[in-house]
């Protein structure tokens, strides 16, 4: 049962394109994330649903109907908002009755009832009769997202919901927002640039770059498997390394700028110049010395991290940034060893369209 | 020098200056209206308050300011949310219409009017040739003139005073109550308006003093036929020249503005505190 069907969505402001063909379909009780840097157009695609941007082109359909001529409030959608929106002059209970007030949903008893359960679902039952504004920030979040629930909607959407709060409150949240998806089952739509928050929250990531679907998966495999070169670096913080491949299959080898060769895993390793992808916690600093499979590079910088440190360090021309334990710690200037699992290397092609 | 004595002496000035202009004649206006000949006296409130015709001149000073505000609100809302969800290039413009009334002098805009509405103005023309009035029809010294002269002066009060409070207020409001299942114009009406309510309680206060003190408009406008308070206390000390009556008169008149401003100020201040 697809619950959101967008077909081809090209949105131009002025004689300016954001938007160039996008078609994603959302099953019925998936959390999908739209993900993307800032200006990429997941937040103008997110509008486009809810019915508060029109389309250039393409059209948008919500369990089988087709809305893309209708204004947002004959869509079965809830909308929660980066500012969250909440009415001031309203308190925290009118605010959750208001879309179930305006929607004529049920008589006042069944109205009341539902609010009182939404507020509980968000625990602020002790605060249904303050005004927004006597409310801390995290606590105006959870009446936005109560009151963008409260009506059971087809789709919920999220515009960057949790990027006002602060780090603490922000993992709370996501807990939270986990837990309801799991009870409510509602198809949500999450728009966010924090790629660990679409990790961490989405059955399903679709990454936008420049107004066009760059990749769409599950997260482990948009992590695992990037199929740009912006996938790699925008997912999880990846070093790109051209190379050279020689070889085929078990014998495949990388051979970089500077001559230094690295082992491949290789299956899918074609002979010719290619692009390394490498993941900075994929690769382990050595003490320097003759390691087999090793690439020489010197430390340039190091930050501390806690558990862990950060490193910047020089290969060949180019600068990798490693995250490394810090159970072995090299300074600035040291000469060290790469170690990279050649199974987690993805190869990637050397330029892109 | 503390900081409490400084400011006092930085304020002593503009305190001053506004004692000797504006409380010591009021003070001796007030002082004006209960005198009589031998002392302490109010015959003048008891003959103004008894006579019909001066009772009738206070009423109509009300009701045309009411309906003068009202009107101004009717236009200065939707004026003022258009203006607030223009571009700003457009904003300015419309700043600048809305506001023009005021760079010309009162007396030629409101010849302005005598000519526009007179027997064979403009208006009255026209409402001629759509078989809408008589022969002889003539908007001059009518209430109807006073009114659209004092909306078209005062309209910027109430608008200026709306767009100040649309333009801070978040469009996501209007975008969270659309997607909330409001169609546009019960967003306006469960959102926008309560929202954009102390800015039309300010601009009513403006447009409601000074429409219930204005002189040269109704003066013109209304002719001698259709005094307004102002209009009469002019008359008393210029052609009368009973100056404690006039006085009593103005009295009258500060004393009603405030009777109807401060409950009304208090309501709605209650309401949005």
């Amino acid at each position: 049962m697809v619950d959101v069907l967008l077909k081809d969505i090209r949105k131009s402001f002025g004689s300016m394109e954001v938007l160039h063909g996008i078609s994603i379909e959302i099953a019925r009780g998936e959390f999908v994330s739209l993900l993307g840097p800032s200006g990429c157009g997941k937040t103008t695609l997110l509008r486009i649903i809810a019915g508060l941007e029109g389309v250039s082109q393409g059209s948008v359909e919500i369990a089988g109907q087709d809305v893309t001529r209708l204004p947002p409030e004959k869509r079965d959608i809830a909308m929660m908002f980066q500012s969250y929106a909440l009415l001031p002059h309203l308190s925290v209970a009118e605010n959750v009755r208001f879309p179930l007030r305006m929607r004529g949903i049920g008589s006042r008893e069944e109205q009341a009832e539902r609010v009182r359960a939404a507020l509980e679902t968000v625990h602020l039952s002790a605060f249904a009769e303050r005004r927004p504004r006597q409310l801390s920030g995290g606590q105006q979040q959870r009446v936005a997202l109560a009151r963008a629930i409260v009506s059971n909607p087809k789709v919920l959407l999220l515009d960057e919901p949790l990027s006002n709060l602060d780090a603490r409150l922000r993992e709370d949240m996501q807990v939270e927002l986990i837990e309801m998806h799991k009870r409510l089952g509602l198809t949500t739509v999450f728009v966010t640039h924090d790629q660990e928050e679409a990790l961490s929250l989405s059955d399903r990531i679709v990454l936008i770059q420049k107004g066009r679907v760059e990749q769409e998966g599950t997260p482990s495999d948009i992590y695992a498997r990037p199929a740009t070169h912006f996938a790699s670096t925008f997912l999880g913080t990846a070093n790109l390394v051209a190379a050279e491949i020689e070889g085929h299959g078990e014998n495949a080898a990388a051979r970089l700028a500077d001559g230094q060769v690295l082992p491949l895993a290789g299956a899918d390793a074609q002979p010719g110049p290619a692009m390394l992808a490498i993941r900075q916690e994929d690769v382990t600093l050595l003490a320097a010395g003759s390691v087999e499979g090793a690439l020489r590079a010197r430390v340039r910088t190091r930050v501390y991290l806690g558990a862990r440190s950060r490193y910047v360090v020089e290969l060949s021309d180019k600068e990798l940034r490693v995250l490394a334990p810090n159970d072995s710690v090299f300074e600035g200037g040291e000469d060290v060893m790469l170690k990279i699992d050649p199974a987690r290397i993805r190869i990637l092609p050397a330029k892109e369209t | 020098m503390s900081d409490r004595t400084e400011n006092l002496v930085l304020v002593l000035p503009g305190l001053l200056l506004l004692a000797l202009a504006f409380l010591v004649p009021i003070g001796q206006m007030l002082v004006l209206s209960v005198e009589g000949e031998n002392g302490f006296t109010l015959a003048h409130f008891s003959r103004f308050l008894t006579d019909s015709y001066y009772l009738g001149v206070l009423w109509r000073t009300i009701r045309l300011s009411i309906v003068i505000t009202a009107i101004c609100a009717a236009i200065g809302f939707p004026f003022a949310y258009i203006m607030a969800h223009v571009g700003p290039r457009i904003r300015l413009w419309l700043v600048l219409l809305v506001i023009l009334p005021l760079m010309t002098s009162v007396v030629v805009r409101t010849f302005g009017w005598m000519v526009l509405l007179g027997r064979s103005g403009l208006v009255p023309d026209i409402l001629r040739d759509l078989g809408l009035a008589g022969r002889n029809f003539s908007l001059m010294h009518t209430e109807a003139a006073i009114v659209i002269g004092m909306v078209q002066v005062l309209l910027p009060f109430m608008t200026l005073s709306i767009l100040g409070i649309l333009t801070r207020l978040d469009p996501r409001l209007e975008e969270a109550a659309r997607t909330m299942g409001c169609s546009f114009l019960k967003t306006i009406r469960t959102v926008v308006l309560p929202l954009a309510l102390p800015g039309i309680v300010a601009g009513s206060l403006l447009v409601f003093t000074l429409s219930a003190s204005s002189f040269v408009t109704p003066n013109l406008l209304g002719g001698s036929r259709i005094q307004m308070l102002a209009t009469s206390i002019y008359r008393q000390v210029t052609q009368t020249l009973d100056w404690p009556f006039a006085a009593a008169q103005a009295t009258i008149l500060f004393v009603g503005v405030l009777l109807i401003l401060i409950p009304y100020a208090r309501l709605t201040g209650a309401r949005n505190g």
